[in-house]
C-alpha cells in the first residue's frame, strides 16, 4: 500500500487512553470546522420509476457516451491506426475497434438452471467465484459481436467499454495486441486550501444489529466523532471533521424483518425491528454533532437495484427530525470544499470479485477508474435499474477521492492520471470487522485511518 | 424458420393405422409402411415425365463459389490401374438408355442403378449400375417344364405388351422365365427344394404388373390351364433387390477393382451428375466389403444444415404462394470436423455483414433461389439436414420457385437434368403412428429431417426446436415472433441482419444436436447392420429392415419369401391376440429393498430357444406327419418343428444380431479412438433395436409378413414364464426354507418381476436377487435368461405401470430416481404438476421425508391459492392443429385462438402454432371453453386466474394417486386451513363490468380501512406499524428487482447482444411469462411502496 498516510498510524487510540482524556471545559471549546457543500446524487435519483424498458439501452447509452472517449485516447496512444466497426473489419490488418466487453463464464450462475431437471444435484459450490480458466472475452459495438483471443479475461469484467487493436482473421476471430481504456478523465482543479486542514470521515459496515459484533465499538465511533471522547490533540483533530459518510452497512441484515410472516407472533416482529431502533439512535446522536451522509448499502432497508435511493425517513424518526441528516443514495457524488467525492457502499467491487481473477479490492477499484465506469457489471450480474436514456454509471471527471465501503480490509493509494488528475482511492472497511474508520484530508487528500478497539481485555 | 418449428408435435405413439387414398386406382387400400406406393408409383404410371432425363439440356450458371464451399480436387483416376474404394451412401436407380459397352441388350430402355458415395479423400463419386434385370418367382405348376419356359415368357410378354402398347419404344417386356430349384421360407418343409419359376422383365415397374397378373390367375397356354400363382419376392423394393443380391448393406464401403469400370471425370460433357467422378460398371465387378475393420470408418462425407426465414403476412402461417423467402442460411460440415466449412446467409435486401460468416444480398428473389442452388450444387452435400425441412423449408422453397416462374430452381439434385419431385405421402406404422409429410426427391443427397428423427426416438413434451434445444444441449434458443419476422426484414440493414444472424443460428442447432446425439454414427450403423439404404432409416419403419435381413438370410438357405395376400380382417380389430402379462401390482410404499429380475431381451431369447420361425411352423393337419419329440407345442397350441429337425431362420438372424451386439460391446470396450468409439457404441445400439423388432415384425397384422401363430407363441411363452418365476420365487424364499422372511412378489410387467425379498439391507437383497434369477434361469430353455439388474429403495408401487424408486445397482449409494407413468413429463400438464410431482417424489424417495412432502405440497396449494406462484407454472400449451372451423366440439384452445385473432391478427397463433393459456374465473354459466385466456393478455389486465380450477382438474389427480400408497385419505391434502386463505385480484377498470363504474379508494395498508383524503399508507390505528409495513413493501420489491434482472440479463446473454433489445417470444422458454409477470409485479410493488410518503 502506497503510505501517504498522515498523523499517528498504526496505533489503534486504546480505549483507555480516550476515557482518560474526556475533559469537558477543553470539548467545549472546540468548534467544528465547516465546509461548503454540493450535492452531485441528481443523476441517480429516480423519482419515477418504470419497469418496461430493458437493459439494452442502458448498455447503448454507455458506449454512445465512452466511444468517443476511446476514440481521443487512440489518436494519442495508438497514432494511426484506424478504428473500425466490427462489421466493417478488414481481414489481416490492423485495425481498432471499440465496444463493450462481455465475459463469457462457463460457471456464471443463470436463473434457467432452476428449471433444469436435476435439481439438488448441482449444489451451490463456493458462493464466490465463477470464474475458470477458459472464461473469453468478446467485444461487442453497437451492431456486432467478435470473440477476442489473445488476451486474458481474467481481470476484465463484462461491462467495460473498451478499445481493442489487432488482427482479424478468417474464422471471425479478433488477435488482440493491445487493450486500451478510457482511463481517468479531467478533474476540476483543486482549490487552494486557506483555512488549513478539513477532514470528511467515511465509515461503513456498522452492521447495528449484528449479534456477533461490538455494539460498544459503534458507540464508541459516535461518541469519538461527536468530540466526546480522547484527548485534547484528538479532539483537536475530531474538530475538524466537517463531515460523515456512511458508506452504506448500517444494518447488519434485513432479513428477519422481510421473513417475519404477516401471521408472526407480534413478540417476533417486535424483535426484529430492534436494530432499526438502535441504528435510529446511534444516527440521531451522530447527527447532533455534525452533518452525515447517509448512504443505503447491501444490507439496508432500501432498494436493492442500484443505484440504491435513500432510506425512508420513517425507519429513522429520531435522526431525520436533524437537518445535518442526509439521505443520499448509493452511490453517492458530492463536494466539500471543492474536493470531489464519488464512491459507493461496495457492491461494485463485491461484484467484481466473484466475475474476476483479482483478489485485491485496491486494484479493482483503480481499475473503476481506469475503466471510466463506477459499476461495470451492472446491468449484468449486479441488479441495476434500466435507465431508458442515459448511463449515471460513467465517471464523468476524475473524483478526488474514490471510495468503496464494506472493503475486507482498509487500503488506499494515490492513482495519478496522464493530465495530472490525482485521486485518492479508499477502500472503507467494515467498521463492524475492522473497527476503523477514515479521515480524508481535504487539503492534502491523505488519509487517516482511525481503529477503535473496545475489547476490555487491554 | 420459426414457424415451421412448431408446425406440428408428434403423432401418438401407436394411433391405429390409417386408411390411405391409393394413388393409382383409388381403391382405399390398408397399408402399413407401404412402400409400393413410394418410387414404385412413378413407374406405374409410366408417363411421369419427371423421372425420365429432361430433353433439353439445362445450362446452369454457376456464380463464383465462396471460402471452402469446394471439395477438394480428385486425384487423376484410371480405371485401368487404379480401383476406385468409396462408401456409398444412397442407391437409386432411373429408367434409361442401356450402356451397350457393359450390357449389351436389344431394349431401349433398361433400369439403371446409381449410388452415391464419398472416397476417402472426400470426393463424390456417382456410380452408375449396369446390367442388373429385375426378376421375382413363381411356383412351377407341377408338370411344368424346361420346355414351357420359352412360352410362358413368350405370353407374359405378349400380355405385358399388351398393357404398355402407348409405351411405345420398348421391344420387349419380359426377357425370360427360368426354372430353378427354391425352396419357400413359409412352413416347414421337410424336402430341401422344389421348382420354382424366375420371370425377369425389362423394367421394375413390370414386376408390379406381371405379379397382378399372375395373382389374379392367367391361362398358362403351354398347359391349357387357367391357373393363379402365388408369387415370390415380387414385392421387394429394386434397389433393394440389388444390394441383397450384390451383398451391398447401407451405409458400407464399395470397391471397383482396376479395369473393371470407366471414369468420366470433372469437366466431361457427357457427365449426368453434379458428382466429382462419375463411374460406370456392371453389376457384378462390385466389391461390397462388410463394415469391418478398415472398413468400419466413415468417408468424410458433406453436411449441408438450412433454415429459412418467409416473409409472413399478418396472422397467417406463410405460404409458398404468397409470401416470400428472405433469407436462407446454409452451414456446410464435413463429417468429423467440430466447426462448419461453410455458414453463408443468403438475405432478400440488404443485410450488414456478419462475423464469421458469409452475407450474400439479392435484390430480387429469383436471383437469391438460383444463387442457393448454386450453393448447394457446388458445395455438393451429400445430406441435407434441417428442423422440419421435409415439411417446411423444402417444399416451400421449391413451391416458392414454381410460384416466381424460376423454372431452372429445382435442380440441385445429384443429376443433372433431373427435377427435384414433391409429393404428399403418408406414413404409417405401429410403432411411429401415423404421419403425413412431403416427400421430395432429391437424387443423392440424403434428408436427414431432425424433427422426424426426434420424434421417433425421444418421447418429449414438445418437439419445438426451443424446447429439443433446451432438452439436449441445455440451452434456450431465442425465439422470433414471426409477426417480427416481417417488421425485421421492412427495417434497414441492421435489423436484417439480426435476423440473418437468427437464421443463421437456427440453421446451426440442428447440426449440433446431430453431432450431439452422434445421429450420424448410429444411422449409418443402424443402415449397416440391417442393410437398408440410410435413407429408408427415416421414411419407413421398423418392418422395412427386419424385412431386408430375412430377405438376405434367405437368400443365403435358398429360400423364397412368399408375396402374402392380405390377411382377412387384416383392418387392426380382427385379428388379435392376448399380450403381454402384466401382474397385478400390490400398492404400496416399500421402504425396504425390492429387487428386479429381469429377462434379458425376452422376445428374442423366446424365439431363439424355442426355434420360432415362417420356416419351422407346422400347420395343424401336417403334425401328425412328424415324430412327437420332434415337434414343439405352444402354450397357444401352434406347432413348431425342434431345432434338431431344422433350424429356424429368425433365430438364426436373432443369434446373429446378439453375437454381433456382444462383440462389438467387447470391441467398444477396448476401443480407445473416440471416433471407433462412437460408431460400435451406434452398432450395438443399432443390433439391439433390430433384434426387438423382429417379434414385432412377425405381429404386424398390416406388414409385409404377418404370422401371428409366431406373435402369440412369443407373448404365450412369456407371460408363462412371468408367472412361472413368481410361483418358484415365492415358493423358495420363505421363512420355512432358512430365509429371512417370507418373500413377495409384488408386481411384474412383461419382462420384468419385482420382488420383496423383506431385507433390509440392499447388499442382501442383490445377493437374494443374483441368486434368485440364477436358481430361476436354470428352469428354462437357453438362451432363456432371467438377470438380476437393480434394487430399488425405497419403492413407491402406485399402479400398473405407474411406479416411481430409486435405483441402486451397486448397495453403497443409488444410480439415480426412476419413474414411470408418474405426471413428471407429460406435454398437456402445466409446469405445476410435473414440479409439484417431482418434488414430492424427491422428497419422498431421495430424503425420506413423507411429512416434508405433505407439507410441502400443502404449501404449494397455499401458494397457489394465494396468487404467490409463478405464472409461467401454471401456462397449458396445446398446438392447434387444423383450422379452427375443422374442430367438431369447442375447446379452449381453439376458443381463445378466435379471439386473440380479433385481438391483433399479426401476434395470433395460427394453425401448427402452440396455443397457450390459463385458466381464468368467469361468471357462472361461463362456458369453460370461454375460460381459457391468454397468460399475457390475463396478466396485464389482471385477469384473475382460477385457482381452485388448477387444484381440482390437475393438482388433485395426480397427487392423490401419488399419495395413496403412504396414507388412508390423501383427499386431506386438498383440503384444510392452507386452502382458506385465497387472493382476489382486484380487477381493475378496464376490465369492463360492473368495475367501470367503481369508484378507487385508497385502504389501508395493514388494515384495509378506507383511507381519509390525503393519506395514501397507512390508517391512524395502524401508523406505529409502519416500519414494519414499510419492510414488507421494501421487501417485495428487492425480491422482484433481483427476479427482474436476473431475467431480463439473461434473456440478453441467450440472444447474445447487450446493446440490442431482446425480442425472443419464445413461449416455451420458461422464463417468459415470468419476466412478463416480474416487470409488471415489480410495477405494481413499486407503487406500494411508493404510497408511503416521503415527509
Amino acid at each position: 500500500m502506497d503510505v501517504d498516510l498522515e498523523g499517528p498510524t498504526g496505533q489503534p487510540a486504546a480505549l483507555d487512553d480516550m476515557m482518560l482524556g474526556t475533559s469537558d471545559d477543553d470539548a467545549f471549546r472546540l468548534q467544528r470546522a465547516t465546509a461548503t457543500y454540493i450535492n452531485k446524487d441528481e443523476r441517480f435519483r429516480i423519482e419515477k420509476r418504470t419497469y418496461d424498458n430493458q437493459y439494452a439501452q442502458l448498455y447503448y447509452c454507455r458506449l454512445l457516451k465512452m466511444a468517443p472517449r476511446l476514440k481521443q485516447r487512440i489518436e494519442k496512444q495508438w497514432p494511426g491506426v484506424a478504428v473500425t466497426k466490427i462489421l466493417d473489419l478488414p481481414e489481416n490488418q490492423e485495425v481498432a475497434v471499440v465496444g463493450t466487453l462481455y465475459k463469457e463464464m462457463k460457471l456464471k450462475p443463470s436463473i434457467l438452471n432452476e428449471y433444469n431437471k436435476e435439481r439438488g444435484i448441482e449444489t451451490l459450490t463456493g458462493h464466490t467465484g465463477f470464474v475458470s480458466d477458459d472464461d473469453s472475452l468478446v467485444l461487442e459495438d453497437e451492431s456486432a459481436r467478435m470473440a477476442l483471443r489473445g488476451i486474458d479475461a481474467g481481470q476484465l469484467v463484462t461491462g467495460v467499454v473498451a478499445a481493442v487493436r489487432g488482427v482479424s482473421v478468417a474464422n471471425g476471430e479478433f488477435h488482440v495486441k493491445d487493450i486500451l481504456f478510457t482511463g481517468p478523465q479531467l478533474q476540476q482543479p483543486l482549490l487552494e486550501a486557506t483555512d488549513g486542514d478539513k477532514y470528511v470521515a467515511l465509515v461503513s459496515g456498522l452492521s447495528v444489529g449484528d449479534e456477533a459484533g461490538e455494539p460498544a465499538r459503534v458507540a464508541l465511533l459516535v461518541d469519538y466523532l461527536a468530540g466526546l471522547l480522547g484527548s485534547l490533540p484528538e479532539q483537536e483533530q475530531v474538530a475538524k471533521v466537517v463531515r460523515t459518510v456512511i458508506a452504506g452497512g448500517l444494518l447488519h441484515s434485513m432479513e428477519p424483518l422481510v421473513q417475519a410472516a404477516p401471521q408472526a407472533k407480534q413478540r417476533q416482529q417486535a424483535a426484529a425491528l430492534v436494530p432499526i431502533k438502535d441504528m435510529d439512535v446511534c444516527l440521531t446522536q451522530l447527527v447532533g454533532a455534525m452533518d452525515v451522509d447517509v448512504m443505503a448499502g447491501a444490507t439496508d432497508p432500501a432498494n436493492h437495484a442500484l443505484p440504491q435511493q435513500a432510506l425512508h425517513p420513517c425507519l429513522l424518526p429520531g435522526a431525520v427530525t436533524f437537518p445535518t441528516l442526509h439521505r443520499v443514495t448509493n452511490p453517492h457524488e458530492f463536494e466539500v470544499d471543492g474536493v470531489t467525492f464519488l464512491g459507493t457502499s461496495g457492491q461494485n467491487l463485491e461484484d467484481i470479485d466473484r466475475y474476476s481473477t483479482e483478489t485485491e479490492r485496491l486494484p479493482m477499484l483503480e481499475r473503476l477508474l481506469q475503466w471510466g465506469h463506477l459499476v461495470p457489471t451492472a446491468p449484468d450480474t449486479l441488479t441495476a435499474y434500466s435507465f431508458p436514456d442515459h448511463d449515471p454509471f460513467v465517471i464523468d471527471a476524475a473524483p478526488h477521492v474514490l471510495f468503496a465501503g464494506n472493503q475486507p480490509a482498509f487500503a488506499t493509494s494515490l492513482v495519478e492520471g496522464p493530465e495530472g488528475q490525482k485521486t485518492r482511492v479508499v477502500c472503507i472497511p467494515k467498521f463492524s470487522s475492522s473497527g476503523t474508520l477514515v479521515l480524508v484530508n481535504l487539503r492534502t487528500l491523505k488519509v487517516q485511518p482511525i481503529t477503535f478497539d473496545a475489547r476490555m481485555d487491554i | 424458420m420459426d414457424t415451421s418449428k412448431r408446425s406440428f408435435e408428434g403423432a401418438g405413439p401407436s394411433g391405429p393405422p390409417m386408411k390411405r387414398q391409393n394413388d393409382s386406382g383409388g381403391v382405399e387400400e390398408l397399408v402399413d409402411e407401404q412402400f409400393e406406393g413410394v418410387p414404385e408409383n412413378l413407374e406405374d404410371d409410366g408417363e411421369d415425365v419427371d423421372v425420365r432425363l429432361l430433353e433439353e439440356d439445362l445450362e446452369l450458371h454457376l456464380g463464383e463459389a465462396g471460402r471452402n464451399w469446394k471439395r477438394p480436387d480428385p486425384p487423376p483416376q484410371d480405371p485401368a490401374t487404379d480401383s476406385l474404394a468409396f462408401q456409398q451412401l444412397d442407391v437409386d436407380y432411373f429408367i434409361g438408355p442401356p450402356n451397350q459397352q457393359l450390357y449389351r441388350t436389344d431394349l431401349s430402355e433398361v433400369p439403371i442403378l446409381r449410388m452415391y458415395g464419398v472416397t476417402e479423400q472426400g470426393n463424390s463419386v456417382c456410380t452408375f449400375v449396369h446390367g442388373f434385370e429385375p426378376y421375382f418367382y413363381i411356383e412351377a405348376p407341377r408338370s411344368f417344364g424346361p420346355d414351357d419356359c420359352d412360352s410362358l415368357s413368350a405370353q407374359l410378354n405378349r400380355m405385358l405388351g399388351d398393357r404398355n402398347s402407348k409405351g411405345g419404344r420398348q421391344s420387349k417386356f419380359c426377357l425370360g422365365v427360368q426354372m430353378v430349384q427354391k425352396q419357400t421360407i413359409m412352413h416347414y418343409q421337410p424336402q430341401k427344394s422344389r421348382a420354382f419359376l424366375r420371370i425377369t422383365v425389362a423394367t421394375p415397374n413390370l414386376v408390379t404388373q406381371a405379379r397382378g397378373m399372375l395373382e389374379h390367375g392367367v391361362n398358362v397356354d403351354s398347359l391349357q390351364r387357367h391357373m393363379s400363382f402365388v408369387t415370390y419376392e415380387s414385392h421387394v423394393l429394386f434397389a433393394l433387390r440389388f444390394m441383397v443380391d450384390c451383398g451391398l448393406v447401407g451405409g458400407n464401403w464399395v470397391e471397383l477393382k482396376a479395369g473393371t469400370y470407366n471414369v468420366l471425370n470433372l469437366e466431361d460433357p457427357r457427365k449426368q451428375s453434379h458428382c466429382q467422378l462419375e463411374a460406370h460398371v456392371h453389376y457384378s465387378n462390385i466389391i461390397s466389403h462388410p463394415a469391418e475393420g478398415d472398413w468400419l470408418k466413415l468417408a468424410p462425407f458433406r453436411i449441408l444444415s438450412v433454415d429459412i426465414e418467409c416473409a409472413g403476412r399478418k396472422g397467417h402461417f406463410p405460404e409458398a404462394e404468397k409470401d416470400p423467402v428472405i433469407q436462407i442460411a446454409s452451414l456446410v460440415t464435413e463429417q468429423g470436423q467440430s466447426k462448419p466449412l461453410v455458414r453463408n446467409v443468403m438475405t432478400l435486401d440488404t443485410c450488414a455483414a456478419i462475423v464469421g460468416a458469409e452475407v450474400m444480398s439479392f435484390a430480387k428473389e429469383e436471383d437469391l433461389l438460383k444463387r442457393w442452388r448454386d450453393l448447394v450444387i457446388e458445395t455438393d452435400p451429400d445430406i441435407i439436414i434441417g428442423y422440419n425441412i421435409c415439411n417446411f423449408d423444402l417444399p416451400y422453397l421449391i413451391k416458392r420457385a414454381e410460384t416466381l416462374k424460376v423454372h431452372d430452381f429445382p435442380y440441385w439434385g445429384r443429376n443433372r437434368k433431373m427435377r427435384l419431385r414433391i409429393r404428399d405421402a403418408q406414413f404409417s406404422s405401429k410403432a411411429y403412428g401415423t404421419r403425413e409429410y412431403k416427400e421430395i426427391t432429391i437424387d443423392g443427397r440424403i434428408q436427414f429431417d431432425l424433427l422426424v428423427a426426434l420424434q421417433r426416438d425421444h418421447k418429449l413434451s414438445s418437439y419445438s426446436l426451443n424446447a429439443v434445444s433446451a432438452h439436449f444441449l441445455g440451452e434456450q434458443k431465442e425465439d422470433v415472433h414471426h409477426s417480427i419476422i416481417s417488421d425485421l426484414q421492412a427495417g434497414n440493414e441492421e435489423t436484417r441482419r439480426r435476423l440473418a444472424v437468427y437464421c443463421l443460428k437456427d440453421a446451426y442447432l440442428p447440426q449440433r444436436l446431430v453431432d450431439k446425439l452422434m445421429y450420424m454414427y448410429n444411422y449409418i450403423e443402424m443402415a449397416r447392420v440391417t442393410g437398408v439404404p440410410m435413407s429408408f432409416l427415416l421414411t419407413r419403419g421398423q418392418s422395412i429392415k427386419v424385412f431386408s435381413q430375412i430377405l438376405r438370410k434367405a437368400r443365403e438357405k435358398n429360400l423364397l419369401v412368399p408375396n402374402q395376400p392380405r390377411m382377412q380382417g387384416a383392418n387392426g380389430d380382427g385379428v388379435a391376440y392376448e399380450g403381454a402379462t402384466v401382474l397385478d401390482a400390490k400398492q404400496g410404499f416399500y421402504k425396504t429393498p425390492v429387487a428386479t429380475l429381469d429377462f434379458a431381451s425376452l422376445y428374442p431369447s423366446i424365439m431363439m430357444a424355442h426355434n420360432l420361425c415362417y420356416s419351422t411352423l407346422l400347420p395343424p393337419d401336417r403334425v401328425k406327419e412328424l415324430s412327437p419329440e420332434d415337434v414343439l407345442r405352444c402354450p397357444t397350441g401352434h406347432c413348431f418343428v425342434r431345432v434338431s429337425r431344422a433350424k429356424g431362420i429368425l433365430p438364426e438372424i436373432l443369434e446373429e444380431l446378439l453375437g454381433a451386439r456382444k462383440r462389438a460391446k467387447a470391441d467398444l470396450k477396448a476401443a480407445t479412438d473416440p471416433f471407433m468409439k462412437a460408431v460400435l457404441d451406434g452398432r450395438q445400439l443399432a443390433l439391439k433395436v433390430s433384434a426387438n423388432s423382429v417379434y414385432g415384425f412377425t405381429g404386424a397384422v398390416i406388414g409385409k409378413m404377418p404370422c401371428l401363430e409366431i406373435s402369440a407363441s412369443v407373448t404365450a411363452f412369456g407371460r408363462n414364464m412371468i408367472d412361472h418365476t413368481k410361483k418358484l420365487v415365492e415358493e423358495r424364499y420363505q421363512r420355512k426354507n432358512g430365509y429371512e422372511a417370507d418373500c413377495d412378489v409384488i408386481y411384474g410387467d412383461t419382462d420384468s418381476v419385482m420382488v420383496h425379498f423383506r431385507v433390509k439391507d440392499i447388499g442382501h437383497a442383490m445377493e437374494l436377487g443374483r441368486e434368485a434369477a440364477d436358481f430361476v434361469s436354470k428352469t428354462f430353455v437357453k438362451p432363456i435368461k432371467l438377470e438380476f439388474e437393480k434394487v430399488y429403495k425405497p419403492y413407491l408401487l402406485i399402479n400398473k405401470k405407474r411406479y416411481a424408486g430409486l435405483l441402486y445397482t451397486n448397495p453403497d449409494h443409488y444410480d439415480k430416481m426412476d419413474t414411470k407413468g408418474i405426471e413428471t413429463v407429460r406435454r398437456d400438464n402445466c409446469q405445476l404438476v410435473r414440479t409439484v410431482v417431482t418434488t414430492c417424489l424427491e422428497m419422498i424417495l431421495i430424503n425420506e421425508d413423507e411429512e416434508g412432502a405433505k407439507a410441502y405440497v400443502r404449501q404449494t396449494i397455499s401458494d397457489l391459492l394465494m396468487n404467490r406462484l409463478d405464472l409461467s407454472l401454471l401456462v397449458i400449451t396445446k398446438a392447434l392443429s387444423r383450422a379452427d372451423t375443422a374442430y367438431a366440439a369447442k375447446q379452449g384452445h381453439v376458443e381463445l385462438a378466435k379471439k386473440m385473432r380479433k385481438r391483433d391478427p399479426a401476434t395470433a397463433p395460427t394453425v401448427g402454432d402452440r396455443v397457450a393459456y390459463v385458466h381464468i374465473k368467469a361468471a357462472k354459466g361461463v362456458k369453460a371453453y370461454d375460460k381459457a385466456e391468454d397468460p399475457i393478455y390475463a396478466l396485464e389486465h389482471n385477469l384473475p386466474i382460477d385457482f381452485q380450477h388448477y387444484l381440482d382438474h390437475h393438482l388433485e389427480l395426480p397427487l392423490q394417486r401419488l399419495f395413496a400408497p403412504m396414507m388412508n385419505n390423501p383427499k386431506e391434502l386438498m383440503c384444510g386451513a392452507h386452502t382458506r386463505s385465497i387472493a382476489l385480484a382486484t380487477p381493475s377498470t378496464h376490465s369492463g363490468g360492473i368495475m367501470r363504474f367503481a369508484k378507487v379508494r385508497l385502504s389501508c395498508l395493514s388494515c384495509r380501512t378506507p383511507l381519509p383524503p390525503g393519506v395514501s399508507d397507512l390508517c391512524e390505528h395502524c401508523r406505529p406499524k409502519e416500519v414494519e409495513m414499510y419492510h414488507r413493501s421494501l421487501g417485495a420489491v428487492n425480491e422482484l428487482e433481483q427476479q427482474f434482472s436476473a431475467l431480463w440479463t439473461q434473456c440478453q446473454r441467450c440472444q447474445g447482444s447487450l446493446h440490442q433489445d431482446v425480442l425472443c417470444t419464445s413461449r416455451d422458454c420458461p422464463i417468459f411469462y415470468r419476466r412478463k409477470k416480474v416487470q409488471k409485479d415489480l410495477g405494481e410493488a413499486h407503487m406500494l411502496l411508493q404510497r408511503f410518503p416521503e415527509w
